[in-house]
């Protein structure tokens, strides 16, 4: 009998018969199974139910114990570092508005306040400089406002401050050599990459022009959209950071004509009120900027301070992320020019929709390229082009090659 | 053939209305199962998209409720949670036929617990104690929570369980003479269950913009919801439309599998329907209106054709049915080695506990799937499970439940590893992980049907083992062996979500659009998962139950029956329902 023949045969149920005396059937023991255990009581009952509760209890409040600790989060998290401490973790007590990051802090109680807004203050070791804000530092805080960075931070991750909604500035200590800020925008200290425009900073700057309210996207004024939702990136900026302008509330931005690179999620999914009690995309524009001068100015009052403005993305980009402008669907007119080399994976991703069965948002996409070269020369991402319903399938929009820019 | 054919169509014809000689559902009734089950179980399934968890389509993109907290309500919740089930066991061992003093008793428990919840909602515990001492500072800084939020989530508990204990007493009482005992529940639950589904698309609850407050109120949105079921609770019902046995796997093969046709339809039409949503899941439409309609649509037919169903096996009224004692049953179960195996088991699987859902953040994030084409793909890797569903006795008698099992723990392990090598290694090349992924997927899926349905075997031996210890199957008491896994359970379930939290999974989904972040967050769990998955074939190393001693088992039990039955009948007491039948 083959090995195989010996294995099936073992598997196979073969008929059993036991021979069970009438007054064994309640204690007959199959052999290799433990013995029955029926109608008799169990040795040492009490001890037993004892026992089981108190391995129930003591399980229950172990893990209870250590599921709290674990939970349990310091305000402040560091990592030592071999040039001084790593901001790796802020965990708000609900509570922090305002979070300067310089030197290792802790969050001291005053317990004669019952006010928990206003009961404690934050203690700081000015001996321990922090030198660097780690990936995720803030995520999803909705509480902090105003991040103060602080003259020996470093290095900023780009990820430092992810979804930090109530976010409406990040000031800069003057004396910082590698970063500063621009009415509350994080840059790097040459202005050569614009990193971080807070979440919330449309709020800042309602307070700082006057507005009350914030208006519905139907209700925004002419001269709201100027103040608010325009941006003006500086001359001097070749890189658009990872995430930077995610979720930002903006209609409009100026891009300065000298611009190389936009970053992964760079100009990711803006959007602005539409109703109580939804968002709704807000960036339409893209407009590229040449300007004889130096422009640092970033709040937008004409187009006459530049030398010349056309649409759409800048002659001299060379980079653009992966999800770089994906969900802006508000977004209309989209020109790539012959300078670009690399184009990221779903970099426009949904830009473009359908509704009442007309085709909306960036629905061809306009390239300065001849079909030949741009395949030979531009690399591209999965998917970089949006995709709509078409069919019951999805098809990603036309290109246009050797396009000629739209005014 | 032909006369084969004619033949079906006359006795269908025949015995449309009446049920032939022997049998006792008219062929008019398997049709009403198909459209009872049908709808109900699709009904049930479009329940699925709603629910209080992070991976719920509304919390991910509308609620935005941070991953951490979901770990923090549970344990908030579990102390409570040992407490309700004690009481739970003690209206189970009496199936809610309670004594009058024991009910009412019961009642004024529910009923405090009720009140308190209700006071937790209405005013603030938390400024009870001192705001700067360490509990509220401790409770303030919970990811998500606040003092004032912890003690409302408390509370919202409390409500929930003395709620549902209450509602269960009463209307299992008032029902269940008169509909049976799977279907009563429906007829109480389904309008405050329409109502919950559509609140709970159209309460604007998560525009609260502080977060501490979303949670609290979304939990009790959500629990509010929960108190009101909708299962499957028709095709339960089938198990007991017949006290002819040939009839009953009849019903369940034919009317019962085609029912799930519904099911399956909707499966690729919603998904389509959302995918022509201008935001697709994202967009709240999805909750205001399809999942609604779609809803209501079939709860609506579940009503109209639940009263065709009927519930035909005579069993002993619920209340006179004898319960073993509590202790007994207890240390019954603890004795049967298979059962612990099976916990062991368990235990180790629970490192995987907290993972997001990786498939889906693979649909989604990495393919950005929907409308059609998603449906499609999870159609076609869910039918990859049906081809070998039909080998299934074949694996079974060639392979022991030992090798079986062994077998899926290490392809799930080695399945998982060479997705999590794609995703690490290439996960910008769209075309060639997403090949892979879908191909790994398939074949995991292939390879899980004939381990479920060893499964499923098993769990019956294992309860003829356990009748062989103990005299009884002590089904409910397995659950015994939870209240022991439950604490280790809860507290590895942290250490997924705590790794996540460092790699920057919060309450923001779209963290999973940055490719770094991406694969960590869903790498590192799967390589944690992938190895619990080796771990948990060494306990089935120890398993020897096979069908020799299931043999062995079955003849003494078979003993056994003979031996009572024929004393039994001896003493002149009726028999019923015993080996001889």
């Amino acid at each position: 009998m083959s090995k195989k023949e010996k294995k099936i045969k073992n598997q196979v149920e073969e008929p059993v018969h036991l021979d069970i005396p009438e007054d064994e059937i309640w204690t007959y023991q199959v052999e290799g199974l433990a013995a029955p255990h029926i109608n008799k009581p169990y040795k040492n009952y009490t001890i037993k139910k004892i026992i089981f509760a108190l391995v129930i209890i003591v399980a229950v409040s172990i893990s209870c114990y250590f599921s709290v600790r674990t939970v349990q989060t310091e305000t402040f998290e560091y990592k030592d570092t071999d040039t001084g401490y790593e901001l790796s973790k802020f965990s708000n007590t609900g509570y922090i508005k305002e979070l300067t990051i310089d030197f290792l802090s802790e969050v001291e109680y005053d317990r004669s306040n019952d006010d928990a807004e206003t009961n404690f203050e934050i203690v700081k070791d000015e001996s321990k400089r922090i030198t660097s804000v780690g990936a995720y530092a803030l995520n999803c805080d909705g509480t902090v406002r105003i991040i103060n960075i602080g003259a020996g931070v470093d290095y900023v991750d780009p990820k430092a401050f992810y979804s930090c909604w109530a976010l409406q500035q990040i000031e800069v200590d003057e004396n910082n050599p590698n970063y500063c800020d621009v009415d509350g925008v994080l840059y790097n200290k040459d202005m050569t990459e614009v990193i971080c425009y807070p979440c919330n900073h449309d709020q800042y700057l309602r307070e700082k022009y006057g507005y009350e309210e914030e208006p519905y996207r139907a209700d925004a004024t002419e001269e709201y959209v100027k103040d608010i939702q325009t941006y003006v990136v500086p001359s001097t900026v070749k890189t658009i950071g990872q995430l930077c302008f995610n979720y930002a509330n903006l209609r409009a931005i100026y891009l300065p004509e000298g611009l190389e690179k936009i970053e992964t999620l760079g100009v990711f999914k803006l959007h602005e009120p539409k109703d109580q009690y939804s968002n709704t995309p807000s960036l339409e524009s893209i407009y590229t900027y040449k300007t004889e001068n130096e422009i640092s100015d970033t709040h937008f009052t004409s187009e006459e301070v530049f030398t010349e403005v056309y649409s759409s993305l800048p002659d001299t980009l060379q980079y653009i992320g992966s999800d770089a402008f994906s969900y802006n669907q508000t977004l209309t007119y989209l020109y790539i020019p012959e300078s670009v080399t690399y184009i990221g994976h779903h970099a426009f991703w949904d830009t473009v929709y359908k509704e009442d069965g007309s085709l909306l948002g960036v629905t061809q996409i306009f390239i300065e390229a001849d079909e030949d070269s741009f395949n030979k020369n531009v690399k591209t991402g999965d998917q970089w082009r949006p995709q709509y319903d078409y069919m019951l399938f999805k098809k990603s929009v036309d290109m246009v090659f050797d396009s000629e820019r739209a005014d | 053939m032909g006369n084969k054919i004619k033949s079906f169509f006359t006795e269908i014809k025949t015995h449309w209305n009446t049920p032939a000689e022997g049998k006792y559902v008219p062929y008019k009734e398997y049709k009403d199962v198909v459209f009872a089950v049908g709808s109900n179980y699709a009904g049930a399934k479009t329940l699925e998209y709603i629910g209080f968890w992070s991976a719920c389509y509304l919390i991910m993109h509308h609620y935005k409720l941070p991953y951490l907290t979901f770990s923090v309500i549970g344990i908030l919740n579990m102390p409570l949670g040992y407490i309700s089930a004690l009481m739970w066991w003690f209206v189970c061992d009496n199936l809610g036929f309670l004594p009058k003093k024991t009910e009412k008793k019961f009642y004024a428990a529910y009923v405090g617990m009720m009140l308190f919840g209700i006071s937790t909602i209405l005013f603030d515990y938390s400024l009870l104690f001192n705001q700067s001492g360490a509990f509220i500072t401790y409770l303030n800084g919970l990811e998500g929570m606040s003092a004032t939020a912890c003690f409302k989530t408390f509370g919202t508990h409390f409500l929930y369980t003395g709620w549902v204990g209450a509602r269960n007493i009463f209307w299992r009482k008032k029902l269940l003479p008169k509909y049976g005992r799977y279907k009563y529940s429906l007829y109480c639950d389904v309008v405050p269950k329409c109502i919950m589904v559509i609140l709970i698309g159209w309460l604007p609850v998560y525009n609260i913009p502080d977060v501490a407050t979303r949670v609290w109120v979304a939990n009790l949105l959500f629990a509010t919801y929960n108190v009101f079921g909708f299962a499957n609770n028709l095709e339960t019902c089938t198990k007991s439309i017949s006290p002819n046995l040939q009839e009953r796997i009849l019903v369940r093969s034919y009317p019962v599998k085609i029912s799930h046709i519904f099911n399956s339809i909707l499966a690729i039409i919603l998904p389509a329907i959302i995918g022509s949503l201008r935001h697709e899941w994202a967009d709240i439409n999805m909750y205001r209106y399809v999942i609604p309609i779609t809803f209501i649509t079939f709860a609506a037919l579940t009503m109209f054709f639940a009263g065709r169903i009927k519930e035909r096996i005579p069993q002993p009224p619920v209340e006179k049915k004898v319960q073993i004692k509590f202790w007994d049953g207890m240390f019954g179960v603890l004795h049967n080695k298979y059962l612990l195996i099976n916990t062991v088991v368990g235990l180790i699987d629970s490192l995987g506990n907290g993972m997001l859902p990786f498939v889906t953040i693979l649909y989604f994030y990495t393919f950005r799937l929907s409308g059609l084409p998603y449906s499609l793909l999870v159609a076609l890797i869910s039918f990859a499970g049906t081809p070998p569903d039909l080998l299934s006795p074949y694996f079974l008698k060639r392979f022991s439940y030992k090798q079986i099992m062994i077998f899926y723990q290490l392809s799930r392990g080695i399945g998982n590893l060479i997705i999590a090598a794609a995703m690490w290694f290439c996960g910008e090349n769209l075309v060639l992980c997403g090949t892979i992924c879908v191909v790994v997927l398939f074949f995991m899926e292939m390879t899980k049907t004939v381990p479920t349905t060893a499964g499923h075997d098993m769990n019956v031996r294992i309860g003829d083992y356990q009748m062989y210890l103990s005299g009884e199957r002590l089904e409910s008491f397995a659950g015994v062996f939870g209240w022991f896994t439950g604490p280790i359970t809860s507290f590895v379930g942290l250490i997924i979500p705590i790794f996540l939290l460092k790699y920057g999974f919060n309450s923001n989904w779209e963290v999973l659009f940055i490719d770094d972040s991406r694969r960590n967050i869903i790498v590192i769990p799967l390589i944690v998962d992938v190895i619990g998955f080796f771990l948990m074939t060494i306990p089935y190393l120890f398993w020897d139950y096979d069908s020799k001693k299931q043999n062995m088992v079955m003849e003494v039990l078979k003993r056994r029956a003979e031996v009572t039955e024929r004393k039994a009948q001896e003493e002149g007491e009726k028999v019923s329902g015993g080996y001889l039948g």
